[in-house]
Order: structure tokens, then sequence, then C-alpha cells
């Protein structure tokens, strides 16, 4: 550092952090304020959900849970709506604010050409920038994703949302950290075909919206359901208290299924009547066990994982085909 | 490093050596069948109109814009390798940098970016204009961020300077600041220019090497010095109100007939006939004529032409 080429540097130019060199460097120089509210409310978000247990765990003890049976809704306190804001909104906020303006962003700018300019690549700049976006999606979510999990499993029959719901089972295991990434992924590809930051974040925000519908629909798809039947008059057994219900049916002697609703006459009278007639005895349940929960999260990462894996690689190839 | 200004045909020796380029946009032909070299160590103008091609060209030459045919090298390294990285620095016409970027971080970018950078170049240009290495580029004037642009390009210690429209939205003042910035930096580094401009006076000030471009296609490429006294203008009288034939021997760039006599911007091919008034043109005049006509024959003086096989065409 004292040589005498470097003498004629002032200090205040010279890098004391080098931490970070070259392309690394820019992209979060470059990128530091999300970069730095991502992360901050990552932060946040993890203590405020270890703070949450906290209180949990309080207030259990205090009840003397497990051994005497407590109720308590987590669902219906402040802190949990906070949190399933956050995570739920997580996805959101990295696809319009890291996602979309990343490529769209220097091309709107036309800063592209300034990086791509100095020595280095068009590929290697891409794949800097990914690296950014990729591993601040990886790291929000495996933090999060593990510390709402340590709240939620011990502690599951105190939360009313099912762990088939949204709430539970998107923010929970490796599902988290692959949605983070595969929203990211969704940005940057809109943003990569838009090339204008406004129009590329409403267009992401609006797929944002869609995919968050099609998925609630496709969560379900993931399990492979199956059947129980018990006898019409007698409670569904204990061990089906954290099954999810896909549907419900009314069956026959002969296995013979009938709709809910078939016999849901004005009188009972009208309604015995019914049931005599189609020989209705038993109730059937078609559902979703919880043991299956890890494998339905894992195939879920796993699709998720593979889009990101298909949008990146249609980024790569788009833009190192085409110029920006 | 080729910094000979007469080459003796050594690859390293051409700056800038194009063959058969071209690049074809949806809308047509945006540059055809361009051939041509411009040798190191000179200060090349590229003129022409607007859409003419000249940013296609430059385009081509930083990797922006990948042909469609025919190849480009730079100091004889093509420009799809990436080894030619280091040995180009571009400055475009929007001159864009990061706004939220200060000086200081400007600079570090390219120390961090380009494996020789000098930074004791990049921050004389920055301070030699006084501007503070801790602002933010969004606060600067033009005229300092053109600077900026200009240390950075400078601090990368390219071989060869492209610049497209460099001065184009500068005041006249800082228009001048930047040319005598650019001339002393190039010439104490031997650095090769090639700048596309309107401005022809700046041209004639600045460029010892000329490359014209028009409708997509290579007009004129050779020494300034050359160019202009291969042309003759002349004036003579009509013949029955048309050009007299003595002229199709010459190579007619432009003709003009004003009443019952014709002007005429020629490249002669002998003598001229005794009856004809001739002058030497401006610079600024041989160009004008060639870019009003784009059908006129192309120059090469001096082997800047270089045929699709490589060899040198006379």
């Amino acid at each position: 550092m004292s040589t005498s080429t470097l003498t004629e540097t002032p200090a205040g130019l010279r890098p004391r952090r080098r931490l970070l060199r070259g392309l690394p460097w820019l992209v979060v120089r470059q990128h530091r304020t999300a970069l730095a509210c991502i992360l901050g409310l990552t932060v946040l978000g993890a203590l405020w959900i270890v703070y949450q247990r906290h209180e949990l765990v309080q207030l259990l003890d205090a009840a003397g849970w497990p051994e005497k049976e407590v109720r308590h809704a987590v669902d219906d306190t402040r802190g949990y709506g906070y949190t399933t804001a956050l995570l739920g909104g997580l996805p959101l906020l990295l696809a319009l604010f890291i996602g979309a303006p990343l490529i769209a962003g220097d091309r709107e700018n036309g800063t592209v050409q300034l990086v791509t300019t100095q020595s280095v690549t068009r590929r290697q700049w891409l794949i800097a920038k990914l690296g950014l976006a990729y591993t601040l999606a990886l790291v929000s979510g495996l933090v999060l994703s593990a510390v709402f999990t340590w709240w939620w499993e011990p502690h599951r029959s105190f939360f009313l949302s099912q762990w088939i719901e949204g709430p539970v089972f998107d923010n929970t295991g490796p599902v988290l950290p692959a949605m983070l990434l595969f929203m990211t992924a969704a940005g940057i590809t809109i943003g990569t075909l838009v090339r204008r930051v406004l129009p590329a974040m409403v267009v992401t925000f609006l797929f944002t919206v869609m995919a968050g519908f099609v998925w609630d629909e496709f969560r379900v798809l993931l399990g492979s359901t199956r059947m129980f039947t018990y006898p019409l008059d007698t409670e569904l057994p204990a061990r089906f208290a954290e099954s999810y219900e896909v549907d419900r049916w009314v069956g026959n002697a002969n296995g013979e299924l009938f709709g809910w609703g078939t016999c849901a006459e004005a009188t009972e009278k009208a309604q015995n009547a019914c049931m005599k007639e189609h020989g209705i005895i038993n109730s059937v349940i078609e559902y979703i066990d919880y043991d299956q929960m890890a494998a339905m999260q894992w195939t879920a990462a796993g699709i998720l994982l593979a889009g990101t894996a298909i949008l990146t690689a249609f980024v790569l190839w788009r833009v190192s085909r085409r110029p920006l | 490093m080729a910094d000979t200004s007469t080459p003796n045909g050594t690859p390293g020796s051409w700056a800038l050596e194009a063959r058969g380029l071209g690049k074809r946009y949806f809308r047509g032909w945006a540059l055809r069948d361009c051939s041509f070299r411009i040798p190191a160590g000179r200060i090349c103008g590229l003129v022409g109109p607007n859409g003419a091609g000249k940013s296609t060209l430059l385009g081509l030459a930083t990797r922006q814009v990948e042909p469609t045919t025919g190849e480009l090298r730079i100091f004889g390294v093509p420009v799809d390798d990436p080894a030619v990285m280091p040995r180009f620095a571009f400055l475009g016409q929007e001159k864009p940098l990061f706004k939220r970027f200060t000086v200081a971080d400007t600079l570090r970018m390219g120390a961090e970016l380009n494996p020789g950078w000098d930074a004791a170049a990049a921050e004389r240009i920055v301070r030699s204009g006084n501007v503070p290495l801790h602002a933010r580029i969004g606060t600067l004037s033009g005229g300092q961020r053109t600077r900026v642009a200009f240390a950075l390009a400078f601090g990368k210690r390219p071989d060869l300077l492209l610049l497209d429209e460099p001065m184009s939205d500068l005041d006249p003042l800082a228009r001048d600041e930047m040319s005598t910035l650019l001339m002393a930096e190039a010439v104490e580094r031997g650095t090769t220019v090639v700048m596309s401009s309107h401005m022809l006076t700046e041209l004639e000030d600045m460029c010892d090497y000329l490359l014209v471009v028009a409708e997509g296609r290579i007009r004129m490429a050779g020494d300034a010095d050359a160019l202009v006294p291969a042309h003759t203008l002349v004036t003579g009288v009509t013949r029955d109100g048309s050009l007299p034939p003595e002229l199709d021997r010459h190579t007619v760039v432009e003709t003009r007939v004003q009443g019952r006599q014709f002007h005429a911007m020629i490249r002669p091919k002998g003598p001229l006939p005794t009856d004809w008034e001739t002058a030497e043109p401006s610079l600024e005049e041989v160009l004008l004529a060639h870019l009003r006509s784009p059908d006129a024959p192309s120059l090469y003086p001096q082997g800047a032409r270089v045929d699709a096989e490589g060899t040198q065409a006379a």
C-alpha cells in the first residue's frame, strides 16, 4: 500500500473494505439499498418470530401444556398477522423490487453498456447480477423459513391455519426459499423481456397475483388423497385431527358414494326416507394426511426450483444471444 | 504495441479492420459490405448523416451489436473474443453512468472491472476539472459527467478509444475543454481514437484520418490529408444546358447546373480542359459533397480497403 506508485492515490479513494472485489462489489454497490431493505426485513422478521415463539412458550408453560389442555389460537394474535403478512408479501417484494428492475433498470439507464464495455463480458455481468438476486432470495428464505418452522412445528395445534394452507405450507420447510427464488427469477425474466422498469414491475405484480391464485389451487394436487369410511352416526377418529379433508361423501354398504348433500331434505322424515332409499350407512372422507406434508413440500420446492432453473436458462440464453 | 503511423501489414498495426462487415435489423441493412482498416495511432473521424450506420459500426466494435456478416478485428483480435475487451474503451452518446454512485465509486468500478487500470491517470483527469470525488454522479453538470466518463475511458488504458458523438451535448466551453483533454491524452499514450461526429469543423481540427459512411456503406476511408487533394472543384460552361461529356472521364462526386454554368466536384483522372476554372475544396466541402451524393464512387486511398480475401486492393 505504500509503494511509490500508490502514494499519489489519496486515502479516500483507496478501497478500505476488500471483502468484495470486481463484479460482486459492483452489483452489491449498485443494489445496496434494496439489499439492505430486504436483509433488514429478514432480520427484523426473524427476531419478531423468535419473540413470538418465546411469548407462546411462556404462555403454554404457565398454563401447564402439554400435561394440561390449553385453548389458545395463535392466529388471533396481532403478531401472527404481521408475521404472515411479511412472509406472504416477501415473494412479491423480491419479484417487484429485486427481480423486475435487476436487468430492466440497467437496460433503461444504459448502464449495461457502461459495464459491458469495461473488461467484463455480458455473461459475466449477468451471472454476477443473478448471483446477487438469488443469494438474497435464498438467504432470506432459509432464515425466515427456519425460524417460522421452529415456531410452528412443535406448537401446530395452536395454529388455526391447517398445514396445507398457504400461511403454513408456503412459509415452512423448503417451500419458502424455493418460492422466493422462483418469484425473483420470474421478476428477472419479465424485466429482461419488458426492458423498462415500471412496466416490468406492473407485469410482475400481475403475474405474482395470478401465480398466487394458481398456487392456491395447485397445492392440494401435490398430495395423493386417501379415503376413509366410518359409520354415519360416529365421530371421525382422533387420528385424523391433523388430516386435511379434501371432500366428504355418504356411502352405502356396496361402497357406492353419494354427495354429502344428497339427502339434505327439509324434514327429518324425508331425510330418513331418502337415506333408506339409497341405503346410506357410512360417512366417507377423502383426505390428505399430515405425514404427507414433508413429501408435498419437497415436491413443491422441486417444481419451483425447476421453474427457477428454466427461467434462468432462458434469461442467460436470451441475454447472450441478443444484445440488451 | 503498434504505434506506427505507416503500418507494415502485420495484424497488430491495424487498430480496426473490417472485412465484409454487415448488420441487418428487421428494417433492413444498417451496415453492409464494410471493408476498411484504420491504422494504429491515428485520430479517425467517423462521418455520416444520421442513420448512416455510424452507431451500428461503433456498436459492432464494442460488442454491443453482433454482426450479421463479416468480421471485425481490433489490433488483430476478433471482437467476439473476450480478450479484446481490455484493449478498447467506449464512450457513448448518452455517457451512461450510475447516477447514485459517487465519482470515487465510479472510478473504483473502473479499477474493479479492468485489469490494467491506471488510477493515477483517471484521478488526474477528474481532479483537473475540479470535480469533487465525493459528489454523486447525479448532481454533476453535463460537462463534469463527461469528464468522469472520459476518466473512466482513459483509466482503462485502451489502445483504441471509440467515441460516439462525445461532445454533442456539451456547451462550447466544455466541448473545447474535452477536445483538448482528448487530444492531450491520446497523443501522450499513442491511443488510436475513432470518433463519430456531426461537427465537420471539429473533425477537421482533430482528425488525421477519415471514415465516411452513408446509407450503410463506406464512402471514403483514408488520410484526411490525402482525401482533400484528390478532389477538385471545377466550374465551366454547359453545352445546351447539360453537362459537358469531358466530365465523364473523371470521377464525378457531385454536380450542379446553374444557368449556363456548371459546378462539379470531381476526382481528376487526367488533365482538365483549360477553359474550366478549378479550385481546391475544403475538407468540409468534400465531405458534404460525398454525403449529399451517396451514389458517388467510393474512395480508398493508401490501401485503407481490404477485400474479402484480405489482400490489399489498389
